[in-house]
């Protein structure tokens, strides 16, 4: 099944999908592959912020910029993946009041438009506010949905003709002379291998770039910084707080559907598939973000969870949090020699427009067309009527089977889902349909999801190997958040696989595990 | 009339819905989610709900206005979580923004007219059963035609009362409620009687409704409104050193519970260590060894049925404890749940069904039990068992007054 096509496009995150939208667009044929699943990587292990880029405004003007252009953008484009939520940026009396005025002022350059408000202003607005707080700054923050982000990119780059191949990787890139010709495709759940002929290969895959460089005997400088982020389990601000003074660890917390997402650390790392959370990291957000929200300390957390930043290093020195968040477009043939290959790397999620943008135009120019980006212009589609949660509440009842209580994902909600995709994994569905992301973290649901699977026979496999899978990878999640109610409710979950599904020897469940 | 602000949000109990570990043991007891696919039960529409509802957003859930306020969700958690409240408030949210029926307002506000049904009784009961009647209320109140509503009594029992004069050593105050008052005066008649035979002189104090209708019906003010009404009175009582006791358990569960808890009354705190459930104080009494046992032997084979406020009160069940010392006296404690009737709940057409399956339980095991009377300690489940059945339905304070009295009348003979 050899293709053949003008651009192949390695990485399936918010960056790669965009290119692939902005290229079709163009009317550029492209081909995406993507080993895992959409938005595997960093794109979809974030806190979902939509950046006014006033983090930025003082550290990183240029950055700043691209964040507020670009979120203007995007709330054109994209308004059914946002929740206009505003943001603010508090100072409380540990926090120098200089900072906030090079703040407000750095904003104001940065064309971020921002407003003053008392302290009692900003607890009248957020009443779980820390009410020792000074004062706050209203950003234009907001809370994005990064799957319905990625989704919608993919759907509409499908729509105008791309091809994306997901759970397929490329394990050689085809050189000749000085120039790629494309890759070897692998896909990584049949076993097949096909080549796919390109005349230009954009490597967009964030965290993984220089692994991909490596088949060509490439490096480039990254650091890679993994930020964790917890969840909480209820929804406890309407806006985005953020701390204000010179950026740090825990410095935000960011309201997303029914849950608060507190971020984020930055620790150098050097791994990009297995990273955990650690305990340190836990306590220190736990610190940081209860004196912003207190009720925090009491909050019941549901997951931690971590990203890799691939952070591009163009020079300099100091810590991973000095490094520009602005994006890099290099092209291998100007500076390896190395024709037709480029790669995409650092900016930030609310910068995949832009940076799609920025390599669509290159590929352009090399290809001498003249067609001009119009991903700005034209509104993202609608992937599936998702529920939003207030839909899914007057949904429950009457009847309906609910197969996942915390998120009420319906039976029905489901199988229409099951209709339209291509069953590979069972991750994809659980990103499809928020199934098993609530409060048990797919505890009590996973199980009725893979009957349904079974009986509709599309798990190959021995259904209690896929539980299994799922099992361990939902471990490494809620192991750094297991105290007080989550541990009872852990222990509950666990006899009810232990005991009802005989899963004792084959899973690691760290509590009362020790026979 | 004075206008009562709505309370700040700070007084109502903070939601610790975080605490459910989805055991799911509450939705293997609600009564409603047992019967009807229309609510998904407490986990659900608890803890499970809460997450996803915003406080600037308008409510969706309408389902909410079906839980029947019986609290046995609460009773069953685990882990405290205080469900049956979580959905009161959902429910005041939902029906403050959609607007309450007329209905509504006059199953909760019987306490206003109560008087003219008394008064003018024999015509008004007259209408009540009126089959015609009966039609135009469902079609124009959409209350049930197949449900009676409760006859009105005259003279009322504050009235009998005034005539009425009790004597004893000590005091006691009676918290009898508007549905003895109007409704089941001979509840109140024995109560007294009963006190007074334990040597307790019965006094009356100022009262109003409880506000236990409103309440159900997620009216947070009205509710309010009756608690600030009678927490001075009942508070004024208190301090002339007499104690209260109510014979009604939702009134005492109100008061004893809601009224701090729910609705921040200030001094509720002090009534509700004051105020005791008529059996839980006769129980008192037997304890201290000075109950009046002189009892004559009832050859009587009785079942009895604990209503849900009465559980709610986490006092165990004094009434089959004292009742059980009542020679030749037959008792079953029947093993059911909710009565069904829930207050208002089953009056309303559009739940009537539900309300009579959840009670289909409750009348088959009353049915096995083959009893001649039953007995319970809420107005509302007697009306309810009256109509499931068939069976006369006593307060058990009416068949210990005959043990006592009966036993009196023989010594005076």
């Amino acid at each position: 099944m050899d293709i053949k096509t003008e651009v192949l496009i390695i990485g399936g995150g918010a960056t790669g999908t965009g290119i692939a939208r902005d290229l079709s667009l163009r009317a550029i044929p492209c081909v995406l592959v993507e080993k895992g699943d959409l938005a595997s990587g960093a794109s979809g292990r974030n806190h979902g912020l939509l950046h006014s880029g006033a983090r930025y405004a003082v550290s990183d003007p240029e950055a700043a910029r691209e964040c507020i252009s670009e979120n203007r953008i995007l709330r054109r484009i994209a308004g059914h993946c946002i929740e206009e939520t505003g943001g603010l940026f508090i100072s409380l009396s540990e926090d120098s009041p200089q900072f906030r005025e090079r703040f407000l002022m750095a904003c104001e350059e940065a064309g971020i438009p921002t407003a003053l408000y008392s302290r009692d202003q900003a607890l009248e607005l957020e009443p779980e506010l820390n009410p020792d707080l000074l004062s706050a700054v209203k950003v234009p923050d907001g809370a994005i949905n990064p799957f319905e982000l990625v989704r919608a990119n993919a759907k509409d780059a499908e729509r105008h003709g791309a091809k994306l191949l997901f759970h397929t990787g490329i394990t050689s890139l085809l050189i000749d002379q000085n120039q790629v010709r494309g890759g070897l495709a692998l896909d990584l759940l049949s076993g097949e291998d096909y080549k796919i002929e390109a005349s230009f290969v954009v490597n967009a895959t964030g965290a993984w770039v220089n692994q991909v460089l490596k088949l060509a005997g490439l490096r480039i400088d990254m650091a890679l910084s993994k930020g964790s982020m917890l969840i909480t389990n209820q929804r406890l601000n309407q806006r985005v707080i953020n701390r204000c003074r010179p950026a740090s660890d825990g410095d935000i917390v960011v309201p997303n559907e029914t849950v608060s997402i507190l971020g984020t650390t930055s620790v150098r790392s050097e791994e990009v598939e297995d990273f955990e959370v650690t305990p340190p990291e836990v306590s220190l957000l736990l610190t940081e973000a209860s004196r912003m929200i207190p009720a925090i300390r009491g909050a019941r957390l549901i997951r931690a969870y971590a990203g890799i930043r691939p952070l591009f290093q163009s020079g300099g020195t100091g810590g991973d949090r000095q490094i520009s968040r602005s994006f890099a477009l290099i092209d291998h043939g100007e500076r390896d020699g190395l024709k037709n290959l480029m790669t995409i790397t650092g900016g930030k999620l609310i910068t995949y427009r832009l940076m799609a943008e920025r390599t669509s135009d290159l590929i352009c120019r090399k290809m001498g067309v003249d067609v001009s980006c119009s991903t700005h212009l034209k509104p993202l589609p609608v992937v599936a009527e998702s529920l939003r949660p207030k839909d899914r509440l007057q949904k429950i009842a009457p009847g309906g089977e609910v197969l996942c209580d915390c998120e009420l994902v319906r039976r029905e909600e489901l199988e229409e889902i099951l209709e339209t995709m291509q069953f590979r994994d069972i991750r994809d569905i659980l990103h499809r349909t928020r199934l098993a992301k609530g409060t048990c973290q797919g505890g009590f649901c996973v199980y009725r999801l893979l009957g349904l699977l079974h009986e509709s026979g599309l798990v190959k496999e021995s259904p209690n190997k896929v539980l299994k899978a799922f099992l361990e990878e939902r471990w490494k999640g809620i192991r750094p958040i297991l105290w007080g109610g989550a541990l009872k409710e852990e222990e509950l979950i666990e006899s009810i696989y232990k005991g009802i599904f005989n899963l004792k020897d084959s899973v690691e469940f760290g509590v009362g595990s020790s026979e | 009339m004075t206008k009562v602000p709505m309370t700040e949000a700070k007084v109502w109990p903070t939601s610790n819905a975080d605490a459910c570990i989805r055991c799911a043991t509450c939705m293997a007891i609600c009564p409603v989610s047992r019967v009807t696919p229309l609510f998904p039960g407490p986990k659900q529409a608890g803890p499970g709900a809460e997450r996803f509802r915003r406080p600037g957003d308008p409510s969706v859930d309408s389902w909410i206005d079906l839980c029947i306020g019986c609290h046995l969700c609460d009773m069953v958690c685990a882990s405290g979580v205080n469900i049956s409240e979580l959905n009161l408030l959902a429910k005041a949210k939902y029906l403050d923004e959609k607007g309450r029926p007329l209905r509504d307002w006059l199953l909760t506000h019987t306490y206003l007219y109560g008087w003219l049904g008394s008064l003018f009784s024999p015509v008004v009961n007259w209408l009540l059963k009126n089959s015609a009647i009966k039609w135009m209320v469902e079609v124009i109140l959409k209350i049930d035609r197949r449900r009676q509503l409760p006859g009105y009594q005259s003279p009322t029992f504050r009235q009998w009362f005034r005539s009425h004069h009790s004597k004893g050593d000590r005091r006691i105050a009676y918290f009898y409620g508007c549905y003895v008052n109007t409704n089941e005066v001979e509840v109140g008649k024995a109560t007294v009687e009963v006190l007074e035979a334990n040597g307790f002189e019965v006094t009356l104090p100022a009262q109003e409704c409880c506000g236990i209708p409103m309440l159900g019906n997620g009216d947070f003010k009205g509710a309010r409104k009756m608690g600030l009404q009678n927490v001075p009175n009942l508070l004024k009582t208190i301090r002339s050193g007499s104690e209260i006791i109510f014979s009604s358990t939702s009134c005492g569960h109100m008061i004893r519970h809601e009224y701090n808890r729910l609705l921040g009354i200030p001094g509720s705190e002090e009534v509700a260590e004051h105020i005791f459930d008529l059996f839980e104080f006769l129980r008192n009494l037997k304890e201290s060894g000075s109950l009046n046992t002189h009892f004559k032997e009832l050859p009587l084979k009785a079942a009895y049925f604990a209503p849900c406020h009465l559980r709610s009160l986490n006092i165990g069940l004094p009434a089959l404890e004292i009742l059980r010392l009542i020679p030749g006296l037959q008792l079953e404690n029947i093993d059911a749940d909710c009565c069904g009737l829930g207050g208002t709940f089953g009056f309303k057409k559009e739940k009537y069904e539900i309300s009579q399956e959840i009670g289909k339980d409750l009348k088959q095991a009353i049915d096995r039990s083959k009893p001649e009377i039953v007995l319970t300690d809420c107005e509302g489940c007697r009306l309810q068992i009256r109509h499931l059945t068939g069976l006369k339905v006593l307060h058990p304070v009416q068949v210990l007054r005959d043990a006592l009295l009966q036993r009196t009348d023989e010594e005076m003979g």
